[in-house]
């Protein structure tokens, strides 16, 4: 099997665990949803100040659910020692970081699309104004997320590792994925969208630089 | 033969190329030493393992039995020290190796929220192996009836009766058992004794580490482990 084939097997069997034990609607959803839910009710009733803040408030709720996410598919792999079996297959191990970033960028694509909708009805945020444009910002930006996500999970299962040392990993490096994807976010919704298109670059390059890097780093990282 | 009373020459008989010729032995470990922070597992440890053996590994907990089990599958890297395994280097041949052996431990490895069918076929597919082979394997070790349950509500005996059909998915050549019959009933452990017995049968290499002193009937030989050191069994039971 190829090393695609691979990272596709692995991909449909995180989502087949996630659809079982339901993590993301159960666990990670009703915290994004809470966390917007406070941020809308503390910033009152002006909606202009709402509209403002809408998409950094969008996109820190898709970067905290997005820890939640990743914690999860890697806890699904330290259970039983499963991980120790993806370890010892014959496999390219690239193929293990590829197929957990796909099987969470589907995870976080569905969060996002609730998420969304919350926005749209408690933030009052214009979606239709240029669609494409959000929906690549949240392609992108998820991709981004996921990638950085794959790479260090795995690195919180590993014995000897703590597990507060992802989100210390993970946080400052998906910044440049937060900015962007406010950015972006914003020129799609209330700015001119014909201008978001530096920061979609932005978040592109981000996404071929942090594939391409964990692709080859990920081995070291797992290896004992 | 090295003589009984002689616990040196006892030894020999586990080094490299002790008074043998041929082809590359299924396993070869030179002064193997593994350390996790600054406490030694594995202390120098020389081991010659020919093919077609069943080799019984004995000792106490925290003897070193599932680190050096663990160096042997490439699981874990040896701190100091140099090794083969069908004579590709343990870490420059580790995907061959891998792809040679199977590893059955004392976790089973397995995704609770999948039934035993979908871990199995989940195998296959990192293995490349014949999917086919998940029902009769699974049939063998009596779990057919629940082959499409969550894991989740398995007992312990029949996560481990799981985990030992994943030996039977792959026929490796070279099959690493680490406390095989813990948490098995009588029927089950006979199962792992006819796994042992068939691998031996086609060929294929067998170490067992265990504490349990009523199986090893199919070896062929037994080490003793404590402190991280290899000793003889003969040479325990003369101390």
């Amino acid at each position: 099997m190829s090393a695609l084939g691979q990272a596709l097997a692995i991909a449909k069997k995180d989502l087949r665990i996630e659809v079982r034990g339901r993590h993301v609607a159960g666990t990670i959803l009703p915290f994004a949803g809470t966390l917007l839910i406070a941020f809308g009710l503390s910033l009152g009733p002006g909606r202009s100040l709402l509209r403002q803040t809408a998409p950094g408030l969008l996109w820190l709720a898709v970067l905290f659910a997005s820890v939640l996410a990743f914690r999860q598919a890697y806890q699904a792999e330290g259970e039983d020692g499963a991980f120790e079996s993806l370890i010892l297959a014959p496999i390219d191990k690239a193929s293990v970081f590829l197929g957990k970033a796909a099987a969470v960028v589907v995870e976080l694509l569905a969060l996002e699309a609730v998420v969304v909708g919350l926005v749209v009805v408690l933030f009052d945020l214009p979606v239709g104004h240029a669609p494409v444009v959000l929906a690549g910002a949240f392609v992108l930006g998820t991709i981004g997320l996921a990638v950085v996500g794959s790479l260090f999970g795995a690195l919180a299962e590993m014995p000897r590792t703590r597990e507060a040392i992802f989100p210390l990993l993970v946080l400052p490096l998906c910044t440049p994925v937060l900015v962007a994807g406010v950015k972006a976010t914003e020129l799609a919704t209330t700015g001119p969208a014909g201008q978001a298109g530096s920061w979609l670059g932005l978040l592109l390059a981000f996404d071929v630089v942090v594939t391409g890097v964990g692709s080859l780093l990920f081995v070291y990282l797992v290896e004992d | 033969m090295a003589s009984l009373t002689d616990p040196d020459a006892l030894l020999d008989e586990h080094k490299p190329d002790a008074g043998r010729t041929g082809a590359a032995p299924a396993v070869q470990l030179r002064a193997i030493t593994r350390v996790f922070g600054v406490a030694p597992a594995l202390v120098r440890v020389d081991l010659r393992v020919e093919a077609g053996e069943v080799l019984l590994l004995r000792g106490p907990n925290g003897a070193g039995k599932s680190t050096l089990l663990g160096v042997i599958a490439t699981a874990i890297s040896p701190t100091y020290g140099s090794g083969t395994v069908f004579g590709l280097d343990l870490v420059a041949g580790r995907d061959e190796i891998r792809r040679r052996s199977e590893l059955v431990g004392h976790r089973t490895r397995l995704y609770e929220d999948l039934s035993a069918t979908e871990n199995l076929r989940f195998v296959c597919a990192l293995h490349g192996a014949d999917e086919r082979r998940v029902d009769p394997a699974l049939e063998r070790v009596g779990l057919a009836p629940v082959a499409g349950d969550r894991v989740r509500g398995y007992s312990q005996g029949m996560r481990q009766r799981v985990a030992l059909a994943r030996a039977f998915l792959r026929s490796p050549d070279l099959l690493l058992l680490d406390e095989p019959y813990a948490g098995l009933d009588d029927p089950a452990k006979d199962l792992v004794d006819e796994e042992i017995r068939a691998t031996r049968a086609r060929g294929g290499t067998v170490i067992v580490a265990t504490h349990d002193p009523t199986r090893g009937s199919a070896a062929t030989r037994s080490l003793y482990m404590d402190g991280g050191r290899l000793l003889p069994e003969l040479r325990r039971a003369a101390r």
